[in-house]
């Protein structure tokens, strides 16, 4: 018998639950395994959604904490019998996932609040999915030290340029850099998702005045530490630092409009029917609006009503991109390449 | 034969047993199906095109050059580091041995990351360390620009890795005969001379090992890199990279088994080195 991958992995996993034998391989019929970020995520998700859900459902909800690469990656495993029945995702991977023809299509029959969803979120998962949350990447700045910031990405490139400030922009590593950075950058300076020649020429020209945050909590580090001025970063973790009583800073939407940058919900085929009733609830507008109050963003229901608060900080749709993410998928890789090849981080 | 008698002769290989099937299911194989990966075609079938195109890319040669001089620099800084205080450890050190001890290995007990956020805190612009350089000592006019720079990355992986090399030298240094030094004292030598043509080739098990231990750990770091950057672009940074941004998981894997074989690679270098030294 020839070897392979699959073979292997099989042998393996047969090995494996020997020694687990009497352990179930999946959770109870009436028990949902859904996703969630850590952090305030997580409370938003058991608060807003799981709680509604298992009242109305009598059934339970686990919360698996992750991300979205490796909640995809655990469903490409065992697409069969996925480990998950509820994934949230970043738009590309959606798309990566709706088209590797993993999860299920979403129609109004399965999912009634999705009538008040826009098409062009659901349309954007290549209707195996669709966009619950939204959040712009923009400009957030330390008001001690910029006291007139850019207000879009082509001043912010001049003034980092000419070393007015230092600023802290997102590296490569962090996975969605190419799209709230790279992709909204290059549109605001005339690129095209073919042409990303403007994006990495102003990035040459700001190379002397650039540092590179990892993750959302190291951008923060940057500025409070005063290794950066402002730099590039998410309007509600913004706001969620402002609400911590952090009063120095704060975020502007660039001129030329920041990326959408979407949260989206996705249903893995062969996963739960109760999945269904679980993201009804996501989409219900009472649940959304107290999850964007938690977590000061956007979210995609027409109905929801902002508080006050929040309605002034949350960016209307229209102020914002949708960038074409499907587009971008084609290029991406080709686009990171070249990130590590000319700027290194 | 009874299950008693097969127990009672077998009982060596039952003990290790539980060991051998954790390491063999949750170690060996995954690394096996990762290497497997990196040589299965996206068709299926076995290929060596992805180590070729790797292997023929100056900026992934680069990427290995990188990773290998980093690791082989935060390694011999921290040997040298570590030797003077396994020394004061060993000899010098009496009754406060404890205590140093408690010292070199209380900051593993701390997150790696937070020890990383600590050389922001400390060496960001408006950082204290350049607050006291610029403004407490008036020894500069404008702040340095220490963070993401080679230096400060090296650092602050030597500050996570010198324990490893201190325990290494001082479990060595422990184990010689001082009547050999006291031996070359008598009969003549000065002291650097004794510690130069008998302490020093008596420990350097300790040093070899040491230094390919921090080498190798510094070869697979990843979290001080990541937030310290320092320009430095390695192998562990780009296999993440391939997992989370670009998922090209047989990419990364051809990578994982590039810095798997340069890790097997220098364990059998301190294999040989050990057998040379005859220990």
């Amino acid at each position: 018998m020839k070897l392979n991958r699959r073979h292997f992995l099989g042998a393996s996993a047969a090995t494996g639950l020997a020694g687990l034998s009497g352990l179930p391989l999946r959770a109870q019929a009436n028990t949902l395994n859904v996703t969630a970020y850590g952090g305030v995520w997580e409370q938003a998700i058991r608060d807003c959604f799981v709680a509604p859900f298992e009242a109305k459902t009598g059934a339970t909800a686990t919360v698996s904490l992750g991300g979205p690469a490796q909640w995809l990656a655990q469903v490409e495993a065992n697409p069969e019998n996925p480990p998950l029945d509820v994934l949230i995702m970043t738009p590309d991977l959606a798309v990566i996932a709706a088209e590797g023809d993993l999860m299920d299509e979403f129609t109004v029959e399965k999912l009634p609040n999705l009538a008040d969803i826009p098409q062009e979120f659901t349309d954007a998962c290549l209707g195996k999915g669709t966009y619950f949350d939204y959040g712009v990447g923009g400009i957030t700045y330390n008001k001690q030290y910029v006291s007139e910031p850019p207000k879009g990405f082509a001043e912010f490139v001049e003034r980092v340029s000419n070393g007015e400030f230092i600023a802290s922009v997102p590296s490569i590593s962090y996975g969605p850099t190419p799209v709230f950075f790279l992709w909204a950058m290059n549109n605001a300076l005339g690129g095209t998702v073919d042409n990303v020649d403007p994006f990495f020429e102003a990035m040459a020209k700001m190379k002397d005045n650039l540092v590179f945050w990892a993750g959302p909590n190291d951008f923060f580090n940057h500025l409070a530490s005063g290794e950066a001025d402002l730099g590039i970063y998410f309007d509600g973790r913004t706001w969620n630092h402002v609400d911590e009583g952090v009063n120095w800073i704060d975020f502007i939407n660039p001129e030329e409009g920041g990326a959408m940058t979407t949260v989206a919900v996705q249903k893995p085929k062969h996963a739960s029917d109760l999945a269904w009733d679980y993201i009804n609830e996501m989409l219900d507008p009472a649940n959304q609006s107290k999850f964007a109050d938690i977590l000061n963003y956007g979210v995609t229901n027409k109905k929801v009503q902002y508080s006050e608060k929040l309605a002034a900080r949350v960016p209307a749709m229209s102020d914002a991109l949708l960038p074409p993410y499907a587009e971008i998928a084609r290029v991406r890789n080709g686009w990171v390449d070249r990130w590590n090849r000319e700027i290194g981080m | 034969m009874s299950l008693h008698a097969f127990a009672a002769r077998h009982r060596r290989s039952l003990l290790l047993a539980p060991a051998l099937i954790f390491l063999a299911v949750f170690f060996v194989m995954p690394l096996f199906d990762n290497s497997l990966r990196s040589f299965t075609a996206e068709e299926g079938g076995f290929t060596l095109a992805r180590y070729a195109a790797f292997l023929t890319d100056r900026f992934y040669l680069g990427v290995i050059v990188e990773t290998v001089v980093l690791s082989a620099a935060v390694a011999a800084i921290s040997v040298v580091i570590a030797y003077p205080v396994a020394y004061v450890l060993v000899r010098k050190s009496g009754r406060f041995s404890g205590a140093i001890i408690f010292m070199l290995i209380a900051p593993l007990l701390t997150s790696i990351i937070m020890r990383t956020f600590g050389w922001q805190v400390l060496f960001a612009r408006r950082g204290l360390v350049n607050q006291w350089l610029v403004q407490d000592l008036g020894l500069l006019d404008a702040p340095l620009r220490w963070l993401n720079t080679p230096g400060l990355a090296i650092a602050a992986l030597v500050h996570v890795l010198v324990p490893f090399a201190v325990l290494s030298i001082a479990s060595v240094l422990q184990g010689v005969d001082r009547r050999l030094e006291e031996g070359a004292l008598m009969l003549g030598a000065s002291r650097w001379r004794a510690f130069r043509e008998v302490t020093l080739p008596l420990t350097m098990d300790g040093i070899g090992t040491g230094a390919i231990l921090v080498f190798m750990i510094a070869n697979g770091s990843f979290v001080t890199l990541v937030l310290l950057g320092g320009g430095f672009q390695t192998l562990p940074l780009l296999i993440y990279q391939q997992f989370n941004t670009t998922r090209d998981f047989a990419l990364a894997s051809t990578m994982s088994t590039i810095l798997l074989v340069i890790a097997v690679g220098c364990l059998w270098l301190q294999l040989r080195l050990v057998r040379r030294q005859g220990v």
